[in-house]
C-alpha cells in the first residue's frame, strides 16, 4: 500500500497520471530513492474488475470526460465528444494498450532532414537520435518482457490462425510479415503469468500477461515505499513562484476538496490532450499564454497516426479472435518512399476486433452501419482477418487542443476541445495502406474487403513536443520545460514526430532516460 | 458513440425486470415467443419488427431478441417512436401508397430508411438494436463469436494457432 506524504512536503516529485510515462517514471525514481505523489484523476481498479467484455470494459475503464471534437473529418462526425480511446484508472492506457512494443526507426528522429520542408505541415526533427535511444529501448524491453527481442530472449506467441492467413496473404503479394513483439509474456515473467490467448487484450489482461503499470510497475515503486499513488484526484493546475519555478500542483482530490501539493519538481503525464490542457489551465501573470508555452507550441501539433480498418470476409472460417489482439505486422511500407506518393511509413497491424465492436466499427456513425449489406457483414464475422492501419502523421500546427470558452467540466476546467484534420500526405498514405490491404486480401481469395474508418485515438501524441530550440518546442530533449527547469513532461506528447510505430515502448525509453537525468541533476544540487 | 453506454444500461436493466416473465407469457402461433409488451401491443410490435429487421436484417435470429431490445424505447422514448413510426408510414403511403410494413419489396423499404437515416429516431432505434443484436451474448453463436473466453483458459490450449486449411 502506498505510503502517505504530507501536502507541505516540497522535497516531492509530484507526477501527473500513472500511465505508461507517469507510472514508470514514478517507480524509475522510486528504485532510485527519489520519492514522489502521483495524482490519477481515474480510480484503481483491481484483476476481478477486468472482463472479457467490450463494452463493459469501455464504459468501466475509458476516460469519458467532455471533450468535444472539432475539424474536417468523418471521426469528428462519427464521435464529436470521443477523439480518444484512452483510460481513466491507475495505470492510464496501458491497461488498454495491445501490447505492441516496437521501435522507432532511425529515420523517423529526422523527418525534417530527411524530407526538407513540406507545405502545410510542422514537420521538425527529434533532438536525439536512435542511438541516443537504443540502449534505454533495450531497458524498456528488458522492463516489460518484450517478446521476440534480444533483450529478454522471451520466444514469440506462435502464429495464430489470423496470423497464419495474414501471412499467407503477404506471401503472395511479396510484402514482408512479421510476428509482433508484444510486451506481453510467454514464459513467466516478472512475477506474472504467461499469455493464455484470451483475445481481449485491448480490454485490460486478465491474467496479467500484458505490461501494464498498473499491476508491473506501480505496486513495485509502492513497495519501496517512496511512492504515494493518490487515486480519484484530478489536477487543475500547475502553480508557480514568482521566479517561474513550479511550486506544486492544485488537484480536486477524491473527497471533492481542492488541495494543494508541493513539489520539488512536476512531471506531467496526462496523455497529449490532458497534459498540454494542464499548462494551459495553468496561465499566470507571468505566463499569460500557459505554462512552459514561450514557444507557442503547447497543445499544438496534435498527432495521433494515420488510422483506419481493412476487414476481409472470406469463404471459410478465420476466428480472428481467437488470438492475441495484434499476432503480427505487415511491415513492408513502414519504411519513408515518398514514390508511394506520401512522406512517412505505415504499418500494417493484425488486428480483430470481437463482435460488438465490428458492429461499431464497420461504418461508424449516427446514421451508417445498417441494413442488407452490412448485415451480411456481419455474419461474415468468423471469416473475417483484418488491419488496423498505423500509420506516420503530420505535425500540423492547426492541429491542437485549446480550451473551450465557456464549456465547463465537472471539475469546473474549460472543457478541451480537440481540432484533427488529414493533411493531404495522411490522406494519400491511408488509401495506400487500404489499396494494398485490399490487394492482399484479395490474392488469398477474399470475396469483400472492408475499408473502415479511423476509429477514436487510442496513440495520441506532440502537443508538447521536443525540440533542440526554445522557440520551436516545449521541451528538450529530457522531456524537461525550456522554460522551466522543475517542470518536466513524461507522456507521448513530447513526441516530435509521431513515427509509424505504437507509441508506448518509445514513451517508456524516454521515460527511464528522463528518470536518469532527473537524479543525476539532483545529485548534483541542480533541481 | 455516447449514446451506446446508455443503450447498454437501458437493456441490462430490461432484461434484470422482464427476464423471469418472459418465459411465461408464451402463446401459440408466430408471436409464440414474442415479451409480453409485444403481445399487449401486436400492432405497434409489428411496425417495429419490421423496423428493426430492415436496420439489421438476420433471418436465423428470432422476434423476440429484436422486440426485447427495443421495449426500453417504449418505456423511455415511447413519443419520439410513435411519432417516428408515423413519419415512417406517411413517407411509405406517399411512395408506395402503403404503410411500411405493407412494402414487399426489402430494397423499397430500405430506400425509404436511408432518408430518415439522419433522423433522431431512427438514431435512437438503431442504437438500441445494435447493442440488442451484436453485444448479445445469446446471440453471439449465431455469429460464431466466442466470447468471454478466460474462465477457460483463453484460446492457448484450444485451438488458437489452428491452420487454415482452406489456404
Amino acid at each position: 500500500m502506498s505510503r502517505q506524504f504530507d501536502l507541505n512536503d516540497d522535497s516531492l516529485v509530484v507526477i501527473i497520471g500513472s500511465g505508461a510515462g507517469g507510472g514508470t517514471l514514478a517507480n524509475e525514481l522510486a528504485q532510485k530513492g527519489i520519492r514522489s505523489v502521483v495524482l490519477e484523476a481515474g480510480k484503481r481498479f483491481t484483476m476481478e474488475d477486468i472482463e472479457n467484455d467490450e463494452w463493459g470494459m469501455f464504459n468501466k475503464i475509458s476516460w469519458l470526460d467532455q471533450r468535444n471534437l472539432v475539424g474536417p473529418s468523418r471521426l469528428a462526425e462519427d464521435f464529436p465528444n470521443l477523439p480518444a480511446w484512452i483510460v481513466k484508472g491507475v495505470g492510464g492506457s496501458t491497461i488498454h494498450w495491445a501490447g505492441v512494443a516496437m521501435r522507432f526507426q532511425e529515420h523517423e528522429f529526422k523527418m525534417k532532414t530527411l524530407n526538407g520542408a513540406i507545405a502545410g505541415a510542422n514537420v521538425e526533427d527529434w533532438p536525439l537520435t536512435l542511438q541516443d535511444l537504443a540502449p534505454y529501448y533495450t531497458l524498456a524491453e528488458k522492463k516489460m518482457g518484450v517478446c521476440g527481442t534480444e533483450a529478454t530472449g522471451m520466444p514469440f506467441h506462435g502464429k495464430s490462425t489470423h496470423y497464419k492467413v495474414i501471412e499467407a496473404g503477404a506471401k503472395k503479394v511479396g510484402a514482408r510479415c512479421e510476428q509482433a513483439h508484444l510486451a506481453i509474456n510467454t514464459v513467466p515473467f516478472d512475477g506474472r503469468a504467461p499469455c493464455q490467448v484470451t483475445g481481449f487484450c485491448m480490454q485490460g489482461c486478465r491474467f496479467g500477461a500484458k505490461w501494464s503499470t498498473m499491476y508491473a510497475e506501480i505496486p513495485k515503486a509502492e513497495a519501496t515505499g517512496n511512492v504515494e499513488v493518490r487515486p480519484n484526484c484530478m489536477a487543475l493546475r500547475i502553480e508557480h513562484d514568482r521566479n517561474g519555478r513550479a511550486t506544486g500542483v492544485l488537484y480536486a482530490g477524491a473527497d471533492g476538496q481542492e488541495h494543494f501539493q508541493k513539489a520539488r519538481i512536476v512531471a506531467v503525464a496526462a496523455n497529449s490532450i490532458e497534459s498540454p490542457r494542464i499548462l494551459l489551465n495553468s496561465a499566470s501573470n507571468l505566463f499569460p499564454d500557459g505554462l512552459a508555452n514561450s514557444s507557442g507550441q503547447v497543445g499544438k501539433n496534435y498527432m495521433t497516426h494515420v488510422t483506419g480498418g481493412s476487414y476481409a470476409e472470406f469463404d471459410h472460417p478465420v476466428h480472428m479472435e481467437r488470438s492475441t489482439v495484434v499476432p503480427g505486422i505487415v511491415k513492408e511500407w513502414e519504411d519513408n518512399d515518398p514514390s508511394r506518393g506520401h512522406v512517412g511509413g505505415y504499418e500494417l497491424e493484425a488486428l480483430h476486433l470481437g463482435l460488438p465492436f465490428m458492429s461499431a466499427f464497420l461504418d461508424p456513425g449516427a446514421a451508417n452501419g445498417w441494413g442488407r449489406q452490412f448485415a451480411r457483414s456481419m455474419e461474415n464475422y468468423s471469416k473475417m482477418a483484418g488491419f488496423w492501419i498505423c500509420g506516420e502523421d503530420l505535425a500540423l500546427e492547426s492541429n491542437r487542443i485549446t480550451l473551450h470558452p465557456t464549456e465547463k467540466d465537472q471539475y469546473g476546467l474549460p472543457v478541451p476541445v480537440v481540432h484533427k484534420a488529414d493533411h493531404e500526405n495522411d490522406t494519400r498514405m491511408r488509401d495506400h495502406a487500404y489499396r494494398m490491404s485490399k490487394e492482399l486480401f484479395t490474392a488469398i481469395g477474399a470475396r469483400h474487403v472492408n475499408d473502415l474508418p479511423p476509429y477514436p485515438a487510442s496513440h495520441n501524441m506532440g502537443t508538447n513536443r521536443m525540440h533542440a530550440n526554445a522557440q520551436d518546442g516545449v521541451v528538450n530533449q529530457w522531456g524537461q520545460s525550456h522554460d522551466i527547469d522543475n517542470l518536466f513532461i513524461s507522456d507521448g506528447s513530447q513526441f516530435t514526430s509521431s513515427g509509424t510505430e505504437n507509441p508506448t515502448l518509445t514513451i517508456v525509453a524516454l521515460t527511464i532516460r528522463q528518470a536518469d537525468y532527473i537524479a543525476e541533476r539532483m545529485s548534483r544540487g541542480e533541481l | 458513440m455516447t449514446a451506446y453506454p446508455r443503450a447498454t444500461l437501458s437493456r441490462r436493466r430490461f432484461l434484470t425486470l422482464t427476464g423471469a416473465l418472459t418465459a411465461g407469457s408464451l402463446a401459440l402461433g408466430a408471436t409464440g415467443l414474442w415479451p409480453r409488451w409485444a403481445l399487449a401491443e401486436p400492432d405497434l410490435a409489428q411496425r417495429l419488427l419490421r423496423l428493426g429487421r430492415d436496420i439489421y436484417p438476420h433471418e436465423a435470429i428470432a422476434d423476440r431478441y429484436y422486440l426485447e431490445t427495443l421495449a426500453p424505447l417504449l418505456e423511455e422514448n415511447r413519443e419520439l417512436v410513435a411519432a417516428g413510426l408515423d413519419d415512417l408510414d406517411r413517407r411509405a403511403r406517399a411512395a408506395h401508397g402503403s404503410d411500411y410494413v405493407g412494402i414487399e419489396n426489402d430494397a423499397e423499404r430500405e430506400t425509404l430508411l436511408r432518408d430518415i437515416q439522419h433522423t433522431p429516431f431512427f438514431a435512437t432505434v438503431k442504437g438500441s438494436l445494435l447493442m440488442g443484436i451484436y453485444n448479445n451474448p445469446a446471440l453471439w453463436p449465431e455469429f460464431g463469436y466466442g466470447g468471454s473466453s478466460w474462465e477457460q483458459g483463453g484460446y492457448l490450449h484450444r485451438g488458437f494457432d489452428a491452420d487454415p486449411d482452406w489456404l
